[in-house]
């Protein structure tokens, strides 16, 4: 019953798609508007009587592409020892490295305390909340995922002939 | 450009089903194409080449606007109204649709229906059905799962019969 119920199924999809196939074929082109050849024209004449340099990087000359590089590198190098000297100044090596440091250790125990309260946290509290905790996270993750889906097939989603 | 641009509007018509974008593609594809000039000149493979670009083109122009809302739109799982495998035509499929018609009246019919159709629907149908790329072709092109092709195809085909049947009809009906 059910095999037959298939078949037939095939059947009428194959008969369709041939049916389709031969109102498809041999269709004549359609005529492209008349204002087509004058547009591609007009735009590639705008196109042309554009300064090279608001086209595309690509199609600059090799003199201003190379001198732009150029200019580039020069200005990331400037700003970057630039910034250096400024910082270092007239201290020494040694100087510098100390205050870097100075700097580095109070992060590295601030960090290094946030690790052991992270510990402590995980022996303190049962096993049990923190599966819990995690299952409640993703079921809300999943929950606000649903919404945004429903949302876009209630309100967004582009009508089909079967909606018409 | 006289000699491919009927081919080349067609082309982006069809897929695009508006006549204004298809336009905006068509002028792209042909500035496009006068930026390899020196190549097409002499190449017996324009009209490929020209057919080629209008198709991602169109692909192309079509994503920029469904992009985002592609994740929610695919999360609909090919199944969701049911078996992917039921009955979905109870109607009598005839052995030939709009047989009758000049292809000019034909022509203007399916173009119609295919305007008709969802972006969803009509992309994959009329690359397989105007543009003879198989199943797994499309998939790849479009970027979605073959399940997702094949059935979008069954139903855009389904779609597609009775849009094309009343067109038929009232088309029989003006010249009667």
């Amino acid at each position: 019953m059910a095999e037959s119920i298939m078949s037939n199924h095939i059947d009428t999809e194959q008969k369709l798609e041939r049916a389709l196939t031969e109102a498809c074929k041999g269709l004549p082109l359609r005529r492209a508007p008349s204002t087509l050849e004058l547009r591609v024209v007009d735009e590639l004449e705008r196109r042309a009587a554009l300064p090279w340099w608001r086209v595309s990087f690509v199609h600059w000359p090799a003199a201003p592409r190379v001198a732009f590089v150029i200019v580039c590198i020069a200005l990331v190098a400037a700003t970057f020892l630039g910034g250096v000297f400024a910082f270092m100044g007239d201290r020494s090596f040694n100087e510098v490295t100390a205050l870097v440091l100075s700097w580095v250790q109070p992060f590295l125990a601030v960090m290094s305390s946030a690790g052991g309260v992270a510990t402590l946290l995980v022996r303190v509290i049962p096993p049990l909340w923190l599966y819990g905790g995690l299952a409640f996270g993703i079921m809300l993750y999943v929950a606000l995922f649903g919404l945004g889906a429903a949302a876009y097939r209630l309100y967004l989603r582009p009508s089909s002939v079967g909606d018409l | 450009m006289r000699a491919y641009q009927d081919m080349v509007f067609s082309t982006a018509a069809r897929l695009a089903g508006n006549d204004t974008q298809a336009e905006d593609i068509a002028q792209e594809v042909f500035i496009r194409a006068f930026e390899h000039f020196s190549d097409l000149r002499t190449s017996v493979t324009a009209g490929g080449w020209l057919k080629t670009v209008t198709t991602n083109l169109t692909l192309n122009y079509l994503n920029r606007y469904r992009k985002r809302w592609r994740l929610f739109s695919e999360m609909r799982p090919a199944t969701d109204d049911g078996d992917p495998d039921a009955p979905e035509m109870e109607w009598e499929i005839p052995d030939t649709i709009l047989a009758e018609l000049s292809a000019e009246q034909r022509c203007a019919i399916v173009d119609a229906a295919l305007r008709q159709l969802p972006d969803h629907q009509r992309l994959p149908l009329v690359l397989y059905h105007f543009e003879d790329l198989s199943y797994q072709e499309i998939a790849i092109k479009l970027n979605v799962s073959l399940t997702k092709i094949k059935t979008d195809i069954r139903r855009a085909r389904a779609a597609l019969l009775p849009l094309l049947q009343n067109g038929g009809a009232a088309r029989d009906t003006l010249d009667g």
